[in-house]
């Protein structure tokens, strides 16, 4: 039978000796996942059946949007697992080699760059902050707190009824306008008051409710590199932020930590 | 309690778990058996979106056709206006 090897990160060896890696299920949970050493670094992955989870099978599998959710949240715990004992370059999910021959040849192509983002990522974490709004209340509040909105709105009072419809079509389109401007400044000012005890940052797309599922809606999507040990600094900076734009209609969900997916790039 | 206890592994949503997982990580292309370029957020966007507009399209289709007519009603109404003007 032949295995294929689905790669869930890589750790360095030096790490590893001080502690063994933990049991943990693979991604087909019958397999478990092992080590396989590389020079001073350790591959970490887990065997998978060929048969099952060849190009054609996992195209199927991967068409099925239960199968994806459910196998995301593993590579996602295993992977977790692996950073909480482990400085680790966390792999994308679904990185699956054919043999073992063909991820130790992967793995010498990248070895001095994986050596040096290795201790790099040491001591390193990844906190992940989005930004959603009540946007129904934050548009009442910008169209009745805005000058230029309140003097059209006197303005289209006094003009014919057939008039009025076009002109206030027209108002709403800049209430949009404004209110678009607005949570992307606020939501910007909090971005760049957090950024400053970073290593790195990165802004990311939003997504819209079709995707999150939730009622209210994102309008800031970013990550964060943080030195352990400026993280419980960076925190009370996000609870404070987050008493601050409670009223406002603006809650900040921040995530983590995680490992440091976003910042690990390899060329 | 620290910080630290009060925010980590906290609220982690499925959508929280999907940028990460599916968006970033290291994936070194060309090496792999699979292209895993297939599998992202935007095919998983579209699909939750395909199946959506399919919930609409079926209640609208079971009678519930009431309130957009009702609407183009209304914006007609508003047009008239506009041309009488």
């Amino acid at each position: 039978m032949t295995e294929l090897k689905y790669l869930y990160g890589i750790i360095p060896t030096d790490e590893i000796n001080q502690t063994p890696l933990p049991s943990f299920k693979g991604l087909d949970e019958q397999h478990e996942l092992y080590n396989i050493a590389f020079d001073g670094m350790e591959a970490i992955v887990c065997d998978l059946e060929e048969s099952e989870y060849n190009e054609s099978a996992l195209e199927e599998k991967t068409s099925d949007v239960q199968w994806v959710h459910e196998k995301a949240f593993h590579h996602h715990e295993a992977v977790m697992k692996l950073h909480e004992i482990y400085t680790v370059i966390p792999m994308k999910f679904a990185t699956i080699y054919s043999s073992k021959t063909n991820l130790e040849e992967t793995l010498t192509k990248h070895y001095q760059e994986m050596t040096r983002l290795l201790s790099w990522l040491k001591g390193k974490e990844e906190w992940n902050l989005k930004i959603y709004c009540d946007n129904d209340s934050l548009r009442e509040r910008t169209a009745a707190h805005n000058l230029t909105i309140e003097e059209k709105k006197k303005e289209i009072e006094q003009m014919s009824p057939g008039r009025q419809y076009l002109e206030k079509r027209k108002l709403d389109r800049l209430i949009d306008q404004q209110l678009e401007k607005e949570k992307e400044q606020h939501s910007s000012s909090i971005h760049d008051q957090l950024a400053t005890s970073c290593v790195k940052t990165d802004i990311k797309k939003n997504w819209n409710k079709d995707v999150t599922g939730r009622t209210d809606e994102m309008c800031w999507n970013s990550v964060y590199l943080l030195e352990n040990q400026d993280v419980e600094k960076f925190l009370g900076k996000v609870k404070q932020l987050q008493a601050e734009w409670k009223e406002a209609g603006f809650t900040l969900e921040l995530t983590g930590p995680w490992p440091a997916y976003h910042f690990s790039k390899l060329k | 309690m620290s910080h630290r206890q009060e925010f980590e592994n906290k609220d982690v949503g499925l959508i929280d778990v999907l940028d990460v997982v599916l968006d970033k990580g290291v994936a070194i292309k060309g090496d792999l058996i699979i292209s895993i370029a297939g599998i992202d957020l935007v095919y998983l966007d579209l699909r939750v979106l395909i199946s959506s507009v399919e919930t609409l399209v079926q209640s609208k289709l079971n009678g519930d056709g009431q309130l957009s007519s009702e609407q183009f009603d209304k914006e007609k109404e508003a047009l008239d206006h506009v041309t009488k003007t």
